[in-house]
């Protein structure tokens, strides 16, 4: 097995941060942690090639950097690529999470890398490739470059991996079922007994949190302002010609309704999951809000366009979706074209 | 109230309709003139299979559990099969083992649910360890839908009952006593008061006017209800006609209502009563339904911890939810259960609600789990058509297996976040 082996400045043996902006030094051979991996990974494994960085130079270059990490990997003919562990180092961790995406993408070779829950290359990069949860004590090097070595191997004998902390991986973010010994109910009843005794229960899902979203800056003048209507009702024009899929749509569109005052005969609907019928047949305009704001015919400032979002089953848009969304709606000042 | 069991290790067509041993003989020509005495039906189809065999049955309208009260003792499906009166006391029989289900000849049968008898599918659906008495009821051309649908629903209680009389007379395998004093219970002190709050059905599908589901009636304009737990498993309740993941049969063996009983005979808590509530139509529903029941909770039952579930598809989760939220803000502590409803398997995509407070959630899976199944040598399904696409070789996804997504606290299937 041929490895390449991504390592920062201090781990790299170069230096702490005095020597953080040093530029890629790519040596043969296993390098520091380096020489633990080889002997971890047992008979066979070789690292054949280490990348050197200081964490300034490589935070300030991450994509020429991945590029150099997928050339040396394919020069090397490499079979696994691994960055770190990284422990708690965030521009090491962000390097490591940046360059492992991108020699799977690249070359679609097994990588892994390893990491504190708390460094910052987690959360950016959890969900793209396998993190070991290295904890943040570098005393652990051995057993954390085991956990790797062992993830590594099923990766590259295409095994599927079991649970996240059975595994040792931080959680990716992904659903997968299984079946289990104690029904719902039973584990309903434990839990809420646990609960309301005080004793500690493990919820089987934490729902995400957020970064609050600070509030922006009042319109004052409502007659100047350019109106758009946000709705995730799913209502189109007939014929739907952005194509809004009925659930988990990815694209969405604007429309321009200015001086409309009626939706009913211009309309239909691209999703029917979630709703209510009766309504729906009922009027179209109580269902979407923005007749309140067309019914109060002040001229000048009623909805100009109107945005129709469709979200996933249920109503829920992964925020990452929502966030490219929601960037680029202020910046759409033309509606996608389709006059109702 | 007292389940008297009587376990039924094979059912078989017979000359006369009785228990013998745990043999349950049926007679088809008896049973089928009974459910025509509906004008509405212009033929039913029976058949009989067994647990193990390659057989496939579908578009499942409910499943039930043969059972009938002991003379004297109560009314059978009240609202439905019998005039209102109170259930939940004295003695009712059970046929253990079997079950009487349902078919809906006119639901479309790509996605209606089924059960799989046999093979990998077939030990994953609880119903397949039953022995079924599968009725096909065939309406009168022309009968509007929901005429159609409530002739389907008195046939599967009438069905359930005329088979569980066979063991009146009979003395029971086993009994078992489900006696709450509810929210009175004083006797207990110490113990964590508990109760169940669950939705019984989901205003996203508004209810036919003949529609039943408690004692009869289709819920429209009602607000949540206090019930006792023994109501849930004694015919006072049947599932809507919006039957995903939801069973009649899981109605009369709740699995919530039985585990609360458990603990509760073990002297671990107190069972203090339930709530049957609504998924709301909008959202002054949604909120006028959670306060009722949460308030309910509080100052009727003087609950200190509530499980919760929701009925029918995803928007019934932000009332569940909200409902435990008010809950936890009078200082009632809650655990929830979720269905799964991450299409695209990541797990922010899961939840229909976010409350700090609502941190106790059981999340049942189903999205990621699937079955290839092979062509079986037996069907039984409403329409010929119907017969040779079930009877062929294919996927079946776990939300069409009956039990595997149960909404009730029956299932075993759960999304680990990976």
């Amino acid at each position: 097995m041929r490895v390449v082996h991504y390592l920062n400045q201090f781990f790299g043996g170069q230096g702490g941060e005095k020597v953080a902006h040093l530029a890629p030094s790519i040596q043969d051979g296993a390098v520091g942690p380096g020489r633990l991996l080889e002997q971890v990974l047992g008979a066979g494994a070789q690292v054949v090639r280490t990348i050197i960085v200081g964490d300034n130079y490589a935070a300030e270059r991450v994509e020429s950097l991945g590029a150099l990490a997928v050339q040396e990997a394919q020069q090397c003919q490499a079979d696994l690529f691994v960055a770190g562990p990284c422990f708690e180092a965030g521009r090491y961790g962000m390097v490591a999470g940046a360059l492992c995406k991108a020699v799977k993408a690249a070359l679609g070779i097994p990588v892994i890398t390893g990491m504190a829950v708390e460094n910052p290359g987690v959360d950016m990069y959890h969900a793209d490739i396998y993190i070991v949860d290295s904890g943040t004590q570098v005393q652990a090097m051995r057993d954390v470059l085991t956990t790797m070595a062992r993830l590594a191997q099923k990766l590259l004998n295409h095994q599927a991996l079991g649970r996240p902390h059975e595994e040792g991986y931080i959680p990716q973010g992904m659903l997968r079922d299984d079946f289990v010994e104690p029904s719902a109910a039973e584990r309903l009843v434990a839990m809420v007994y646990a609960k309301t005794t005080g004793q500690p229960f493990e919820s089987e899902f934490t729902p995400p949190t957020f970064a609050p979203v600070p509030a922006p800056s009042p319109v004052l003048d409502l007659s100047k302002a350019r109106v758009a209507l946000v709705t995730d009702g799913g209502l189109v024009p007939k014929g739907n010609p952005d194509k809004i899929a009925p659930s988990a749509a990815t694209n969405w569109g604007a429309y321009d309704i200015s001086g409309l005052d009626d939706l009913q005969a211009r309309t239909t609907k691209c999703r029917t999951e979630g709703m209510i019928p009766a309504m729906w047949s009922k009027t179209r305009t109580g269902w979407c809000r923005w007749m309140c704001c067309v019914n109060s015919k002040k001229p000048g400032w009623w909805a100009s366009y109107m945005t129709v979002l469709c979200p996933r089953r249920g109503s829920p848009i992964p925020s990452p979706i929502a966030a490219v969304w929601g960037g680029r709606l202020p910046r759409s000042s033309k509606p996608t074209g389709w006059r109702l | 109230m007292t389940l008297a069991y009587h376990p039924v290790a094979d059912v078989r067509f017979g000359a006369t309709t009785q228990l013998q041993g745990t043999t349950l003989e049926v007679s088809e020509t008896v049973l089928r003139q009974h459910l025509l005495e509906d004008r509405r039906l212009q033929r039913v189809d029976l058949a009989i299979v067994h647990p193990g065999e390659a057989c496939r049955f579908g578009v499942v309208f409910d499943i039930v559990e043969p059972r009938a009260k002991e003379p004297g003792a109560g009314p059978d499906f009240p609202g439905i099969l019998e005039p209102i009166a109170m259930v939940g006391q004295g003695l009712t029989h059970v046929l253990q083992g079997a079950a009487v289900t349902v078919l809906d000849a006119a639901a479309p049968i790509a996605g209606g649910q089924v059960v799989e008898m046999s093979g990998d599918a077939g030990k994953a659906c609880s119903y397949a360890a039953l022995s079924h008495l599968v009725v096909v009821p065939h309406v009168v051309p022309g009968l509007e839908r929901h005429r159609a649908l409530h002739a389907l629903r008195l046939a599967s209680v009438k069905a359930a009952v005329y088979l569980g009389r066979t063991a009146v007379g009979h003395t029971a395998a086993s009994r078992a006593v489900f006696e709450s004093l509810g929210p009175v219970d004083d006797s207990r002190p110490g113990l964590p008061r508990l109760a169940y709050i669950g939705q019984i059905h989901s205003r996203q599908r508004v209810a036919e006017v003949d529609e039943q589901i408690l004692y009869g009636a289709n819920t429209a304009g009602m607000a949540p209800v206090l019930l006792h737990p023994n109501e849930w498993l004694d015919g006072a309740l049947v599932i809507s006609y919006f039957n995903r993941a939801v069973e009649t049969y899981c109605y009369q063996n709740h699995p919530i209502i039985m585990e609360l009983y458990r603990w509760h005979r073990e002297g671990k808590i107190t069972l203090v009563g339930t709530i049957a509530t609504m998924a709301g139509s909008d959202n002054d529903d949604r909120a006028r339904n959670a306060m009722l029941a949460a308030q309910q909770a509080k100052w009727t039952l003087a609950a200190e911890g509530v499980i919760l579930t929701k009925y029918g598809g995803g928007a019934p989760h932000a009332d569940m939810a909200l409902t435990a939220k008010l809950c936890e803000e009078l200082g009632i502590r809650t655990a929830v259960q979720a269905s799964d409803m991450s299409q695209d398997r990541r797990a922010e995509s899961a939840l229909l609600f976010n409350y700090a407070e609502v941190d106790a959630i059981v999340y049942v899976g189903g999205n990621d789990t699937r079955w290839t199944v092979p062509a079986v040598p037996r069907v039984i399904a409403g329409t010929p058509e119907a017969a040779v696409t079930l009877a062929a070789a294919q996927v079946l996804d776990a939300g069409r297996l009956c039990g595997v997504t149960n909404q009730q606290g029956a299932s075993h299937l759960r999304a680990f976040v990976h």
